[in-house]
Formats: structure tokens, C-alpha cells, sequence
């Protein structure tokens, strides 16, 4: 870096020298010829002051507002280790040595111990009973529903009346009474329910039923098997129902057994198309390393 | 197979789901979360000071550290995580700037709460001069341009120049001049 006006014992330091001396930016022989100006001249040595005085009114500004953070930090904390488990499923390198089951069954514990830390963590800074000491529930909720609530229903329909156009066009929207319905069965009275979309198990472009039986609350935050990964399934077994590839009964039943073991038949993958998933957004942008 | 339910619905029958295992963390994970006990307050920090809202800074920790973790996994470069980290934080505080469509509020959360815990040692004399010069020394700092806002953060965070040159991808000297120049004006509080 360039460094002049050293060698006259009238030239001052300028801005920029002062901050590299202030902040050890310097090489040493240059800190060495600054400091030796610092020394004598009285003028360098009140703006080094004066800089160092603007230094400490910004940090103290800028620190103003950390505190806050420090209630919450263990829920974060739990919160990514949650995360962390749900994404040790997928490390790039490994063969798989569980069936097809065993692997399902792990991605629902590592979702439900997600999910349960997330309502944890959406609770922790802000909910009095906890700080307070009371004992609150931690609901759990996974990213498949629970087969006993949510089995799956659908109306009698054909393939026709599916791929009709009147009824790929029409609104599915789910009355509030409903949704408030599915979040308590569910056990979802406590936690901010815009976490989570009510959404048909099967879709009603497959002719999935507005039935209770039909609706879960589906959290968008599950790093893998989120909401965004089965809108891809569903639009995906919707054309080929349409196509005649796979017939309507197979379609409604492979997506209500289990849309995440669907979405690999159908989509021939064992982990999500990144563009289904929000992990496609992540990849770092530091390529200089 | 389906069962006939009523009014012309077919209901799937339920299903038991199995019992979930226990899984250890692996050493992977662990050093991940020892990065984040560290770093955290610190993006917290920064990705507020840069417009986010608390709530949407730490999501932003949380994507940073998920994708530090698929970072190491795939057996890149550990040279200079720290930078590395403040970097993907700012790359991903930004497009989340751009999302929610509005200009970043800088620090305005910060006034709020330096307003609302004034300095009990002040009479409230003093704590109204205090006060107001906060207000000037908030208003120099948002005139500045974001980046040299940006350079004052992170250098703030303990960064050297040359790692926040690599952060905001901006030369060496850029970096010195921008800090220069920042704190120039925001000697200026007092109208010296």
C-alpha cells in the first residue's frame, strides 16, 4: 500500500495513514517511520485521537443492540443441530446401506426432532411460561402427516375429470374453520401457524378430498422434504396421470402412503431435485478459496 | 387399497409409522455448531446493522451454517472460515434485502433499542444531549454509502482489511480509503 509523506518532518499523515497505523494495516517499517512522526507532531497525533474517539462512538452504537440476541441463542442452537441431523441423511459421498424403509423411517426422526425444535424456538424468546419457569408442551409435527390423523381421502373421480381444465383451474382453498380444525388435531394451538400450510396429502388435482382425513399442516421449513419438494410430486404424478403413464388409483395411493418415497419413484432420486428444494439457494459463493 | 368413506370420498386406511432411533451427532455437526456458538452474534449483529430483521437475520445464521456444513462436507477449502462465513452471510442478506422489496432500515432497530435503555448514570439533561447526538452520529452513519457501511461493520466484527476486501469483494485499498473516509465524517458528531 502506498505510504507517503514520511520523509519530510513537515508533511502530516494523512487520513488513510492514520487508519492503517491505527489498525495495524501496515507493514513494519512504515508503522515504524509513522509512529516516529506521531511522536513530534502534535497536530497527527489529536486527528489519531479524534479518529480513535469516532471508533469508539461506533462500536458503542453499533454494539447497542447485541444483548437482545442472547435469550434465544440456545433455541437457535438446538435448532441447527436439528437441522444439521436432518441433513447427515444426505452427505454427498455416502452409499446407502438401509433399505428403503429404515432410510424413511430416519428422515422422520430427524424431521420430528427438527420440527419440535423449531416450535420450541418460536416459543423460547417471547412466550412468558417458559422464562418464567412453567412447563410448556413442545409439539412435534414431521414433514410426512400422521397416518392415523391424515390417511389420505378422495373423491370419485376419473382420470378425465382430473385433468379436465375447468378443474386444474379451479381455487382449492381451505376454510379458516378448517385449517384452525387441522392445527388442532394436530396439536398446533400454540405456535405461529404461518410455520406451516394446511395442505391436501393428495392433491386435488388428483382428486384429493377437502376432508380432514385429506388435510395436515405441512411445515415449510424442513430443509429437505419441504413443502416446495412436494408441489414438484404432485404436479409431476399430475401430468402423468394426464399422459396415461400412471393411472389415478396408483397416483392417489403412492402419494398418500408416502409422498417422500413417491417423490423417489417418480422423480428417480433418492434426495430432492435441487430445484424443488430451498437447499438450492445455498450453495456458497466464496468460490476465491 | 382404498375404502368407500362417505359422500362419495374414499378415505386410505391408517398406517403405523415405526418408532424414530437415536442418531448421534457426527464430529462434522459438532464442529459446525462450534462455529455457530462463535459466530453467531456476530452475523446477528452485522446482518442487522446491514436492514434485516431480527427475525430474518437469524434465519439468515441458520442458511449460513447449513450451508457451511455442505460446505465442509464436501471437502472445500477451510482456508479463513471466518471471512468465508461473513461472506455468505452478506450474499445471502442481501437477496433477502431484495425479496422483501424495500431499502435496508440501517441500525433503526438499534435506535430503538439504545432509545428505550438510556444511560442511568445521566441526569436527564445529559441523557437528552446523549440522546441527540446518537440521532446525529445514526444519521451520519446511514448518509455513508452501504458499502463503506459495510466496510465499518465488519472491521467492527474484528475483520482485517483483507478479509473484508474478500467479503465485499472490493480491492485492498478500497477498503482502507472507505474506513478512512467513514470515520472522517463521523468525526463530525460534534461538529468538529
Amino acid at each position: 500500500m502506498e505510504f507517503n509523506g514520511m520523509w519530510k518532518r513537515d508533511a502530516h499523515l494523512t487520513d488513510e495513514e492514520l487508519v492503517l497505523l491505527s489498525d495495524s494495516e501496515m507493514s513494519h517499517s512504515q508503522a515504524g517511520k509513522a509512529r516516529a512522526h506521531l511522536a513530534v507532531c502534535w497536530t497527527c497525533r489529536t486527528r489519531m485521537a479524534e479518529m480513535d474517539g469516532a471508533i469508539a462512538d461506533f462500536v458503542r452504537l453499533y454494539h447497542a443492540g447485541s444483548e437482545r440476541n442472547s435469550n434465544s441463542a440456545a433455541g437457535a442452537r438446538a435448532l441447527l443441530k436439528a437441522r444439521l441431523a436432518e441433513l447427515r441423511e444426505f452427505s454427498p459421498q455416502r452409499i446407502w446401506p438401509f433399505s428403503q424403509k429404515a432410510m424413511v423411517t430416519r428422515y422422520v426422526a430427524a424431521s420430528v426432532c427438527a420440527i419440535a425444535v423449531l416450535a420450541a424456538f418460536a416459543l423460547w424468546p417471547s412466550n412468558p411460561a417458559l422464562t418464567s419457569g412453567r412447563q410448556t408442551a413442545v409439539v412435534a409435527l414431521p414433514v410426512v402427516p400422521d397416518p392415523n390423523l391424515t390417511p389420505g381421502a378422495a373423491r370419485t373421480m376419473n382420470r378425465s375429470d382430473v385433468c379436465a381444465a375447468s378443474h386444474v383451474d379451479s381455487a382449492h382453498e381451505i376454510p379458516g374453520s378448517v385449517q384452525r380444525k387441522v392445527f388442532a388435531e394436530y396439536g398446533l394451538g400454540k405456535v405461529r401457524t404461518t410455520d406451516y400450510e394446511v395442505d391436501y396429502l393428495i392433491t386435488p388435482e388428483l382428486g384429493g378430498a377437502a376432508d380432514i382425513r385429506n388435510l395436515w399442516p405441512e411445515p415449510h421449513s424442513s430443509v429437505i422434504w419441504n413443502s416446495y419438494v412436494k408441489d414438484a410430486l404432485e404436479d409431476r404424478l399430475h401430468h402423468l396421470v394426464c399422459d396415461g403413464a400412471v393411472d389415478l388409483p396408483t397416483a392417489q395411493r403412492d402419494i398418500a402412503t408416502d409422498w417422500i418415497a413417491a417423490y423417489k419413484k417418480y422423480f428417480h432420486t433418492d434426495t430432492p431435485v435441487s430445484a424443488h428444494s430451498k437447499l438450492a439457494g445455498y450453495e456458497a459463493p466464496f468460490s476465491g478459496d | 387399497m382404498p375404502i368407500l368413506a362417505s359422500d362419495r370420498i374414499l378415505a386410505f386406511p391408517a398406517r403405523s409409522v415405526a418408532a424414530a432411533p437415536s442418531l448421534a451427532p457426527s464430529p462434522l455437526e459438532d464442529e459446525v455448531v462450534k462455529f455457530f456458538d462463535q459466530c453467531r452474534a456476530p452475523l446477528l449483529r452485522y446482518t442487522c446493522a446491514i436492514g434485516l430483521s431480527a427475525q430474518d437475520a437469524e434465519e439468515i445464521v441458520q442458511e449460513v451454517f447449513i450451508a457451511l456444513f455442505r460446505h465442509l462436507q464436501l471437502d472445500r477449502s477451510r482456508s479463513n472460515l471466518h471471512a468465508w462465513i461473513f461472506r455468505v452471510a452478506h450474499n445471502l442478506a442481501l437477496k433477502q434485502l431484495q425479496s422483501n422489496r424495500r431499502l435496508p432500515e440501517t441500525l433503526d432497530s438499534y435506535a430503538d433499542l439504545v432509545n428505550s435503555h438510556p444511560d442511568g448514570r445521566l441526569n436527564p439533561e445529559e441523557r437528552i444531549a446523549s440522546g441527540q447526538r446518537q440521532q446525529r452520529l445514526r444519521a451520519i452513519l446511514q448518509a455513508l454509502p452501504k458499502q463503506d457501511q459495510c466496510c465499518l461493520y465488519l472491521r467492527a466484527e474484528g475483520l482485517r482489511y483483507r478479509e473484508i476486501s474478500r467479503v465485499l469483494g472490493i480491492s485492498l485499498g478500497a477498503v482502507s480509503n472507505s474506513i478512512a473516509r467513514s470515520l472522517m465524517r463521523l468525526k463530525t458528531v460534534d461538529g468538529v
